[in-house]
């Protein structure tokens, strides 16, 4: 096979890694509360500086930084539930209400980083270094890491919802948030934890995401519009039609570019969700 | 005697609407309850109070003496007051096995969870057979036993079971009143029910509710014949 | 009525500003007030009068103040044309986006109407050559009566131009918030299955209100354009999206004037902030909290609360 097709393969493998990851976080946060967190992709990007911070204007080390990014997002998702959506559980346009402080939530998390952080460009240091080939193609050891952690990830997370207790209560709330009280389930701290659990997430996608590309304020920006196609495309219902979407766009998109070109590849991509949503209103595979 | 459960004078309902007005029932240690009456009249409503989905504007519940008035569902049902709502809707996705092991939940529940699933199971040999099936493929019948079985996992000391026999054919209703009887024996409960002459063989005692409020309350003493039933539901009464 | 009382009189009040008011940049701020609050105020036609979720208003702008800079300074159209054809071709994307968007529910209208306005910033950064990319278009032609410049005498000319369309905007609003179309789209909002039941069309309905929520925004952006003489990406970026959607809610969703009062206030106080060393970013900060606490403690809005009716 053609150098050049094996290499846009590994590059649409790529970026369905990185996008299944990061609606990863999306998906639950949504099958579990309900709620659309617009808040998503600042909260990549809060992961992405905090780690920086820790690792490198502090000198403690990668693992140091991971372990910072991490906890500071789940705390920062744990306090936006308490604080954004909590209050507003019984209103019967919750969802709409919520999508709005999560926005609002996302430009405060952005326009905080610019004071905080500024805008000049940072970068992550690699966890691994030099390259990798595969069938012909070169990538980067970094880049292969994420291929292999992404799914890596997403089974672990599939195995928590389906075999743990906890994981079992997550699913059950979002099923049937009544009946799972009546079998003594916490329900607030439940939210809370799907909260906590999908930003971590969400620092973690940021986090790898930002040893492979520069870090700004407006890094969660785009992926925060990439992960929305990808779950207007996979349907929010399940995180398995999540994660196929999530790596149907990146072939797509890493194609596109191929065929039209960076500059044509994200309007052609939008044209072709809003395509797929005229057909099936719910998504590809999914229900809402 | 001591009182399992004490509802006084409570009051409350959904927004603007009130459903209970100052209602009072008591079941003491060693007793079966039963609820029937009229629909829409506050039955349902008094079980959600009881087990904290709806707050009360008035009134207290006291269970086994402590009140459990302001209290989280969860907390409630980790004292071990339990409630298997109308309708059995749970968790359509999840499995049968898995709702089962997932009712054993606070802390109460998890200590005898093996014995319960295995007493379960037994009770209810349907839910054996569909264990692996998502909890939306069963029938009505088999999703009344998955929510009654889930109940039961939660351990319960007081278990109030709304309407279980809602919608089912006779002999489903027969076989599921064997069950409630054999639960009776080792669990006390509220049943709410549309059927009083299941609800007299199950139960010791009975409140007839009827506009948010107690309208007469039946013993073994007292009980109605089929025709004062009829009478009850359908004919005028006063006060 | 109080509140067309209280309209006359304000509009009575800001014909005459510019007898007080001199300097060119506090009147630069009152038309950034009339246009934001024209935004604002049609925004509200679909997202509080119809209830539908759209997160896509800005795109209505954006293509007026896009047609209009490209028509006037690319195909030299007379500004004065250039602007009511902002407003057509708003209508028609208004038009294109309702094809998908009024069958959709709940979330998804969230992300669609989001995503058409990607889709659209998209479109503006790659067809650079047209639209001029990620830094814009900037010199496109100003208004003028024969020889008078709109700029002239502190851009007094602009004002009154900017107070006139936001006049006929409100006019227009009000109009439709009594007439039948408009208790009609209330009724959807509010009870769709009744609606429906009545024979009202929720399609149609929804389809109406967003192409006569685009009409006076893109004519407003046409006249951003020609008054900034410049068109830039800007505004479709998430930092305009919530401070216009800031005011439909800190003003109050379903009502004509709260939008423009709260239009005011948001630009004065943030224009204020913006003079402060180190209030870039917070200003907006502030307004992201603004709109957090008006959801939580008046949900229906500052206008609500004051006059303590519901509309």
């Amino acid at each position: 096979m053609s150098a050049i097709i094996i290499s846009t393969l590994m590059s649409g493998i790529l970026l369905g890694a990185l996008y299944a990851l990061m609606a990863s976080g999306l998906s639950l946060i949504w099958t579990t509360l309900g709620v659309f967190n617009f808040a998503h992709g600042a909260l990549m990007m809060i992961g992405a500086f905090v780690a920086w911070t820790v690792s490198e204007a502090m000198g403690l080390g990668i693992v140091a930084g991971l372990i910072a990014g991490l906890g500071v997002t789940a705390i920062l998702g744990i306090v936006i539930e308490f604080l954004l959506i909590r209050p507003f559980y019984s209103k019967p346009n919750v969802l709409l209400i919520t999508t709005m402080t999560t926005l609002a939530a996302m430009i405060i998390l952005e326009k905080s980083a610019q004071m905080i952080w500024g805008a000049r460009l940072k970068q992550l240091p690699r966890m691994i270094e030099g390259d990798v080939s595969v069938l012909g193609a070169v990538i980067s050891a970094q880049e292969a890491l994420i291929i292999v952690l992404a799914p890596l990830v997403l089974i672990a997370l599939w195995q928590f919802t389906s075999r743990t207790t906890v994981g079992r209560s997550l699913r059950a709330v979002g099923q049937n948030q009544d009946a799972a009280a009546l079998i003594g389930i916490n329900v607030p701290m439940t939210f809370a934890l799907a909260f906590g659990l999908g930003a971590a997430l969400a620092g973690l996608s940021g986090i790898l995401l930002g040893s492979i590309r520069f870090i700004t304020p407006g890094l969660g920006a785009e992926p925060l519009v990439k992960a929305m196609i990808v779950v207007i495309f996979g349907g929010l219902g399940s995180l398995g039609a999540t994660a196929g979407a999530a790596f149907v766009i990146g072939m797509t998109e890493a194609f596109l570019i191929l065929v039209v070109g960076l500059y044509w590849t994200p309007f052609l991509l939008f044209v072709f969700l809003i395509a797929v949503l005229v057909f099936r209103p719910t998504g590809l595979f999914g229900k809402v | 005697m001591s009182l399992l459960l004490d509802v006084q004078s409570v009051t409350g309902g959904y927004g603007a609407v009130t459903v209970l007005r100052g209602i009072s029932i008591h079941m003491d240690v060693g007793e079966n309850i039963g609820l029937f009456g009229p629909n829409g009249h506050g039955k349902s409503t008094l079980l959600r109070s009881i087990s904290g989905l709806l707050r009360p504007t008035s009134g207290r519940h006291k269970f086994d003496g402590k009140d459990i008035t302001r209290k989280r569902p969860s907390d409630i049902v980790g004292a071990g007051l339990v409630h298997a709502q109308q309708g059995n809707t749970l968790f359509g996705e999840m499995t049968v096995r898995e709702i089962l092991e997932l009712s054993a939940f606070t802390y109460r529940a998890q200590k005898g969870a093996a014995q319960a699933l295995d007493h379960v199971l037994t009770l209810f040999p349907r839910l054996a057979e569909r264990s692996r099936q998502k909890a939306k493929t069963l029938s009505g019948g088999e999703r009344q036993m998955l929510s009654i079985g889930s109940a039961l996992m939660c351990s319960p000391r007081l278990l109030m079971l709304d309407e279980p026999t809602l919608g089912l054919s006779p002999k489903l209703k027969e076989e599921l009143s064997v069950a409630l009887k054999d639960i009776s024996r080792n669990v006390p409960l509220i049943i709410v029910e549309q059927d009083v002459e299941l609800l007299l063989s199950v139960t010791d005692r009975l409140y007839l509710i009827e506009h948010g409020e107690v309208q007469r309350e039946i013993n073994k003493d007292n009980a109605p014949d089929h025709a004062e039933i009829m009478d009850m539901y359908f004919g005028a009464h006063d006060k | 009525m109080k509140r067309n009382l209280f309209l006359v009189l304000s509009l009575a009040v800001l014909l005459l500003v510019p007898l007080f008011v001199l300097d060119s940049f506090t009147r630069h701020l009152f038309i950034l007030a009339f246009i934001y609050a024209i935004i604002a105020s049609n925004w509200d036609i679909s997202l509080g009068y119809c209830g539908v979720f759209n997160f896509g208003h800005m795109t209505f702008f954006a293509t007026g103040v896009y047609t209009t800079a490209v028509m006037a300074k690319t195909f030299g159209i007379n500004p004065w044309l250039a602007i009511p054809m902002g407003g057509a071709t708003a209508a028609l994307v208004a038009l294109i986006i309702s094809a998908p968007v009024a069958r959709l529910k709940g979330i998804y209208v969230v992300l669609v109407t989001f995503a058409f306005s990607q889709l659209a910033l998209q479109l503006i950064l790659s067809q650079s050559q047209i639209t001029g990319g990620a830094e814009g278009m900037v010199r496109i032609p100003s208004l003028s009566i024969g020889d008078y410049k709109f700029t002239r005498d502190y851009k007094l000319g602009y004002y009154y131009a900017a107070l006139g369309l936001l006049t006929c905007s409100t006019i227009f609003l009000l109009w439709l918030s009594q007439s039948p179309f408009g208790k009609s789209l209330q009724a959807v909002r509010d009870n769709e299955d009744y609606a429906r039941a009545r024979g009202i069309s929720i399609t149609r309905q929804r389809v109406l209100a967003l192409v006569l929520s685009a009409v006076f925004t893109g004519i407003a952006g046409g006249f951003f354009a020609v008054y900034l003489r410049v068109a830039s990406p800007e505004v479709l970026s998430f930092s305009t999206l919530s401070l216009a959607l800031s005011m439909v809610l800190i003003g109050g969703a379903g009502t004509v004037i709260g939008p423009i009062i709260a239009a005011f206030v948001l630009i004065f106080a943030t224009e204020a902030m913006a003079g402060i060393r180190g209030m870039e970013e917070m200003r907006f900060i502030i307004v992201a909290v603004g709109m957090i606490f008006v959801l939580r403690f008046t949900p229906g809005g500052l206008v609500k609360l004051v006059s303590g009716k519901r509309t």
